[in-house]
């Protein structure tokens, strides 16, 4: 049986575990590709093609149905269904000649619902030019779309910019998250060795702050990554991305101080002052000054950080355990380079 | 009032000291006139959105020279002495008012010298004092307490910069931010949040540097 004392970390593997067989293995939910052309006139017929991502549009052909939307919620069904493969499928529309708007330009929302991958979205998939003359003769009817379907398996939200990548939920947030655990982690060992002086509680908040700047570093890295995919670039300047160089810089330079002193009492009691001065100062740094200034980032500007819009249910499933699970694992590095440093020490004391 | 009064107390013999020597505002005026000539004969012409910028770091740098020596002459066993007939905090809080107003002092005298080489984009000028006198709390409390951690080591000075740049960075940037409005660079409304903020980060910084200074002054 495991020992009482090891069940957290076993506990934190198996979530990882798990967050990373869910995180990977979980499809996303069928959405658009592409409309070509992605423009078309009112009182015309509209012939696109469209290329679907994760769509079953062969499987599910027997009740396929497409719709385009106008912004009021009015919609018009495709006249015509030509399906070609999973992927690709050519809808034919008859668009109004009086649209439901006096804009000269109306963007329109494509919907395809069938009962494998339940409804795919496309916000402002085709521009439509209103008719130079109006043309009333035309026999449209408009509806409304509803009576969707639900996918028949359990999927993560497809996004258009994201795509795929938006797995990388499951492990840039999370080791923010756990970084932040293991920043106060090692201020309570701080706030614990100012106390009472026992040089353990010293080396335990040094071994925290250590394994707390490697997340931070694994969550720059992951960022960049996510970034270059999503926003074009590694780095964009960004204030998230700026602010966390600064905090990874002041705990960087916590090991400078740590470094600079001799005598252990000394150096323990003087890092841990400064280690919660400079958890004092990551409080403004990443949690009030991005929210003042733009930034790519969700939730900046005064936005919440998580909206409905960023993690759904499914998502959720995932995220929640990957928190605990990153945040364990920091524990459990931590706690080897707690028994690392305290092992030099004791070899220092016998020399 | 009889806390109040040891502060004061403390707060005399600093001052004293510094008036006896003069020290720190005869080096530190010379620093500021080299780098502000340095600057507008490299510039010529400052834009107010670079003359913004110049003028914190300008006041960055002066404010790390300026408080490097602040816990310097703190060393051997007079200080003990104090630390052990007064609250080791009034001893602290006593140097932070000192430093805070050492560095208005500076900061106007920057100003001053900015405003007498080229000419002032100040629009708001009661903003701009306001803000002054905030990043001198902010830059003291910051400096003062790095100052004191590092005295603890009988450290060289360098390591004051290496620790207190990033340290500084939240502080620096609010106060960059604020005063382009006292420039008229940007139009907010909502200033009065972003110096709420400042307040607030000065007074989370000074408590915090209040309560740990008792656990770093003892041999």
């Amino acid at each position: 049986m495991i020992e009482k004392g090891k069940i957290w970390k076993f506990t934190g593997v198996i979530l990882l575990i798990y967050v990373i067989l869910a995180g990977l293995l979980i499809p996303l939910k069928s959405g658009i590709e592409s409309v070509v052309p992605a423009y078309g006139t009112a009182g015309e017929k509209l012939e696109i093609e469209v290329t679907g991502y994760n769509t079953h549009f062969k499987q599910g052909e027997k009740n396929l149905r497409a719709w385009l939307k106008w912004e009021n919620g009015n919609a018009v069904s495709a006249s015509e269904i030509n399906i070609r493969d999973d992927r690709k499928l050519t809808l034919n529309f008859l668009i109004p000649g009086n649209l439901p708007e006096k804009k000269e330009v109306q963007t329109v929302t494509l919907l395809i619902d069938n009962e494998i991958d339940g409804t795919s979205v496309l916000p402002s998939a085709v521009f439509i030019t209103a008719a130079t003359d109006i043309i009333t003769s035309e026999n449209v009817r408009w509806v409304i779309p509803g009576n969707f379907s639900r996918p028949d398996h359990i999927t993560f939200p497809f996004r258009n910019i994201l795509g795929e990548t938006i797995r990388n939920t499951y492990f840039h947030v999370p080791l923010w998250f756990g970084m932040m655990f293991l920043f106060l982690f090692a201020v309570i060992n701080s706030i614990k060795y100012l106390k009472n002086g026992d040089s353990l509680y010293d080396l335990k908040a040094a071994a925290f702050t250590h394994t707390g700047i490697f997340y931070g570093l694994m969550g720059l890295v992951t960022g960049a990554l996510w970034a270059k995919n999503t926003w074009g670039a590694y780095w964009s300047w960004d204030i998230k991305q700026n602010m966390t160089v600064v905090a990874l810089l002041i705990y960087a330079a916590y090991f400078i101080l740590r470094a600079s002193f001799e005598d252990p009492e000394k150096r323990g009691r003087v890092s841990a002052a400064y280690g919660i001065f400079a958890f004092t100062t990551l409080i403004p740094l990443l949690y009030v000054i991005p929210r003042l200034t733009d930034s790519l980032h969700p939730g900046s500007g005064g936005n919440p950080a998580f909206g409905s819009q960023d993690l759904d249910n499914t998502m959720r499933m995932v995220f929640y355990p990957a928190i605990i699970g990153w945040t364990l694992l920091g524990c459990w590095i931590s706690s080897l380079q707690f028994r690392y440093l305290n092992l030099q020490k004791i070899r220092d004391d016998q020399e | 009032m009889k806390d109040l009064h040891f502060i004061l107390v403390l707060f005399r013999k600093e001052f004293l000291l510094e008036f006896r020597t003069r020290s720190a505002i005869s080096g530190i005026f010379l620093y500021v006139i080299s780098t502000l000539f340095v600057v507008y004969e490299t510039f010529v012409k400052i834009q107010p959105n670079v003359w913004n910028t110049l003028f914190w770091i300008i006041f960055l740098f002066v404010a790390v020279n300026a408080m490097v020596k602040s816990f310097v002459r703190e060393k051997g066993n007079s200080v003990l002495y104090y630390y052990s007939l007064l609250n080791p905090a009034y001893v602290l809080l006593a140097k932070i008012v000192y430093n805070a107003l050492l560095l208005l002092v500076l900061s106007l005298l920057i100003w001053g010298l900015f405003i007498f080489f080229g000419d002032n984009p100040v629009k708001d000028i009661w903003l701009f004092l306001f803000i002054l006198f905030l990043g001198s709390v902010g830059f003291s409390v910051t400096f003062t307490f790095l100052a004191s951690l590092i005295a603890a080591g009988n450290q060289n000075a360098t390591l004051l910069a290496v620790l207190s740049f990033p340290l500084i960075i939240p502080v620096i940037l609010m106060l960059v931010k604020i005063s382009a409005h006292a420039l008229r660079l940007i139009q907010d409304t909502a200033v009065s949040g972003d110096i709420a903020i400042l307040v607030a980060i000065d007074l989370l910084l000074c408590g915090v540097a209040l309560i740990l200074f008792p656990f770093i002054w003892r041999d």
